[in-house]
């Protein structure tokens, strides 16, 4: 197999049901190496759950998920070693400052201890959580926790990140930041597979995305591809089918 | 609009004891009624020493005046008309004060506080009508005064309360003083009889003194017709009565314009600070401060360790169940120990230790979604678990083991050393393991109140049990027939057998353990989420 040909991320009939509900519809995606991939989709369609099972946090009831060739399910160490993931509403050691959290998953990493300092340092500074070194993680903002946790995802210097919205309630400026060192890491080799509700950023950022309904991928491409001659906004409408509200009604506002 | 709020508050209370928290409620309001019967029969009691009856609900109406000012600050502020509620509404703050502390007289508590507050009545009674009046304006005013300094209480140390840090305060106060009044319920007989034999003016002086015995030595005054110091508590509680209610729109104004969160005014952002502070000279095992925690070494094994040691230090939940297990387990030698007999001293160590572990055992549970970030670094489980078993052995083992030495050395008696050295270091060893153990094959989340859920505490309490049992068998079989055939040699022997065992005990339960968070991480991380979701 030829190295570049090898998928950043591969899921394969990828199922998982709560209860009577099933949550992921056997799923097959390929999101190519090196590539800045979108994961858009309504509240609920499966997006988070999805995520969840392709870094090892959460067991599907069928697929496979493989990253770069390996499978997370049957080879976790080799497949966990080549990825950084932000979680959406996961908790952290809060009582940890962030520089305790860097430096605690810097070693649990098996990283040496000047290395972990040097890019706390710089990842602190980077993401400008400099000003609250000495705080700890339960103070933070949410968007300060959003930067702290992103920074966990960055610090082993991943192949692929995985980022369960990770621009929600962050700052303009700091988004514009992270926005940048995503870049960067994808214009040096890295793949990023982001998943988001805001439409104008995935249409920005991303060159690949898929849409997610019901559990299913409805749609999946490249950016031209899956939006064809209209925004991404419309097609995304349009793709699942929804009907915009908010005509109706409410007669009494600002009359 | 005073209407409103009332009917505001009327529909939160409705729901407040509805549902699942509705036997809480009941239970509450049952030890209440309970509370406030014994206030007032306390009122209707014949002392044979003069002004004891007053001294004695002087001190009740403490009890319940701090109750009305302390409770909401404790359970974390008004929890029906919170203030955040009217921070953005367009009324005058005058107008909203005094509409808010009218409907904070329409609180079913007052029914409970008025049959306490009766008892001045059934004081004055006994002398005549006119002390029962003075004793009927006497408890009005007292009611009065409970109501709106809870009001003003909650202006002012709300915010703080609110904040995480005060939220944190609250909780360990509370835990601490209901276990320090569990351990001291012995103590109520000694204050009741220096109260009513007159023994101990200065007691008497400051419960009277205090503006909670003010109606009190109203009705006192009363009975002996002096009628000027009638006057005189009844005008000073009125007094404060106005001072407080002046005072309320502004405090009121103040914690409007507060951040809730913080208990601070809303401040512009300030630049973010970009000192140069040469970061990398900090150590990796430093503290919040930058102050060295330990000498902890740079693997990940240590990395858990330093993460564990510092939790342990900051999470209140930590923190409390080490409070509740030291004072629980101190505590019951010291009561039998005040009281003559030492027996108990020299297993306090013991005691503390067991009951510490069986609050440990929800090691995961406990700690959240955070488990994540052990979940997703490669082949971290094991070294998540050693850190954990070696912090547990840190953390309590010193306590466990100092408390055993001195208190059985203190105990001046010779039989318990072969007892204790063979329990105390094998009962530290043995649980560091077992509990990571348990901690990861059964998980309970916090309940919706944000305590523990009845899951966990039965866990706790069947730990309490096995845990003992497991550890302490091979120690116990060497040490009861040592005792009975009076052989030194076998209960020495009790020592070494005890420790051993509970090395290779906790040695293979910290690695079923690792192999459980191993191959069922995943499946663990889910009861988790289920649980704190």
């Amino acid at each position: 197999m030829n190295g570049n040909d090898v998928a950043a991320l591969e899921l394969a009939g990828l199922l998982k049901r709560f209860g009577d509900s099933v949550a992921v519809d056997h799923i097959d995606l390929r999101v190519p190496a090196g590539s800045f991939f979108g994961l858009v989709g309504p509240n609920g369609a499966g997006k988070t759950t999805a995520l969840l099972m392709a870094v090892g946090l959460l067991r599907p009831d069928g697929g496979t998920v493989r990253i770069f060739g390996r499978d997370v399910w049957t080879d976790p160490v080799g497949a966990k070693a080549l990825i950084g993931v932000l979680p959406d509403g996961l908790a952290l050691p809060d009582r940890l400052t962030g520089r305790e959290v860097l430096r605690y998953l810097g070693l649990l990493r098996g990283l040496p201890a000047d290395v972990v300092e040097q890019r706390a340092d710089e990842l602190l500074r980077v993401l400008e959580l400099d000003h609250a070194v000495d705080t700890a993680v339960v103070d933070y903002s949410t968007g300060m926790k959003k930067k702290i946790t992103l920074a966990t995802a960055l610090l082993h210097s991943p192949r692929l990140l995985l980022l369960d919205e990770p621009f929600e309630a962050v700052d303009p400026v700091s988004a514009a930041t992270i926005r940048t060192i995503l870049q960067r890491f994808v214009a040096a080799g890295g793949s990023v597979i982001f998943s988001s509700h805001v439409m104008a950023l995935v249409e920005r950022l991303c060159d690949h995305l898929a849409v997610i309904d019901k559990g299913r991928v409805v749609a999946s491409g490249s950016l031209a591809e899956v939006r064809g001659s209209q925004s991404l906004e419309d097609a995304f409408v349009g793709i699942v089918g929804a009907r915009t509200a908010g005509v109706e009604g409410l007669s009494w506002l600002a009359s | 609009m005073a209407g409103i709020l009332i009917s505001m508050r009327a529909a939160i209370a409705r729901r407040q004891t509805a549902g699942k928290r509705a036997a809480g409620v009941w239970a509450l309001v049952a030890l209440v009624t309970l509370l406030a019967v014994g206030t007032l029969l306390t009122g209707l009691r014949h002392y044979h020493y003069a002004g004891a009856g007053a001294n004695v609900v002087a001190t009740l109406s403490l009890g319940w005046l701090l109750g009305w000012v302390t409770g909401p600050l404790l359970t974390g502020d008004d929890a029906t008309l919170r203030l955040d509620y009217f921070k953005l509404l367009p009324i005058p703050v005058r107008k909203l004060a005094y509409a808010m502390l009218a409907a904070a007289f329409a609180n079913v508590s007052l029914a409970f506080s008025l049959i306490a507050f009766a008892a001045l009545i059934a004081l004055g009674a006994e002398s005549g009508a006119a002390a029962a009046l003075t004793g009927a304006a006497a408890a009005t005013l007292d009611l009065v005064l409970a109501v709106i300094a809870s009001q003003v209480a909650i202006a002012v140390f709300g915010p703080a309360i609110s904040s995480r840090r005060g939220r944190d305060f609250g909780t360990m106060v509370l835990a601490l003083v209901i276990t320090l009044l569990s351990l001291a319920s012995g103590l109520v007989p000694f204050v009741a009889q220096r109260l009513t034999d007159g023994r101990s003016p200065v007691l008497s002086d400051v419960v009277r003194a205090l503006p909670s015995g003010w109606g009190a030595v109203a009705v006192d005054a009363a009975s002996r017709s002096d009628w000027g110091l009638v006057a005189v508590c009844l005008g000073a509680l009125a007094t404060l009565i106005g001072a407080l209610v002046l005072a309320w729109p502004p405090l009121l104004a103040r914690r409007l314009t507060m951040s809730a969160r913080s208990g601070r005014r809303p401040t512009p952002a300030r630049r973010h600070r970009r000192d140069g502070r040469p970061l990398a000279s900090l150590p990796l095992a430093a503290g919040r401060d930058g102050r060295p925690l330990a000498s902890l070494p740079l693997t990940p094994s240590g990395a858990v360790l330093g993460r564990e040691l510092r939790l342990y230090s900051r999470t209140v939940l930590r923190s409390l169940l080490l409070m509740i297990s030291f004072l629980v387990g101190t505590g019951v030698g010291i009561t039998c120990a005040l009281s003559g007999n030492t027996d108990g001293l020299p297993f306090c160590g013991l005691l503390f230790t067991v009951i510490a572990a069986a609050c440990f055992t929800n090691c995961y549970g406990d700690d959240g979604t955070s488990l994540w970030l052990t979940l997703i670094v490669p082949g971290a489980a094991r070294a998540d678990v050693r850190g954990r078993v070696w912090a547990w052995l840190l953390v309590a083992g010193p306590a466990g083991l100092l408390l055993t030495l001195v208190l059985t050395a203190v105990s001046g008696q010779a039989w318990p050393w072969p007892w204790v050295l063979a329990a105390e270091p094998a009962m530290v060893i043995g649980c560091a393991g077992l509990l990571v153990l348990i901690g990861a094959w059964s998980v309970n989340g916090l309940a919706a109140d944000g305590g523990p859920s009845p899951a966990r505490v039965l866990k706790t309490h069947l730990a309490l049990v096995a845990i003992p049992v497991v550890v302490l068998f091979p120690a116990a079989a060497l040490l009861i027939p040592g005792a009975v055939g009076h052989s030194l040699l076998l209960r020495w022997l009790a020592v070494p057998a005890s420790i051993a065992w509970a090395a290779l005990l906790s040695w293979r339960a910290a690695s079923a353990a690792a192999h459980r968070l191993e191959s069922h991480g995943p499946e663990i991380f889910s009861a988790v989420r289920a649980s704190s979701a």
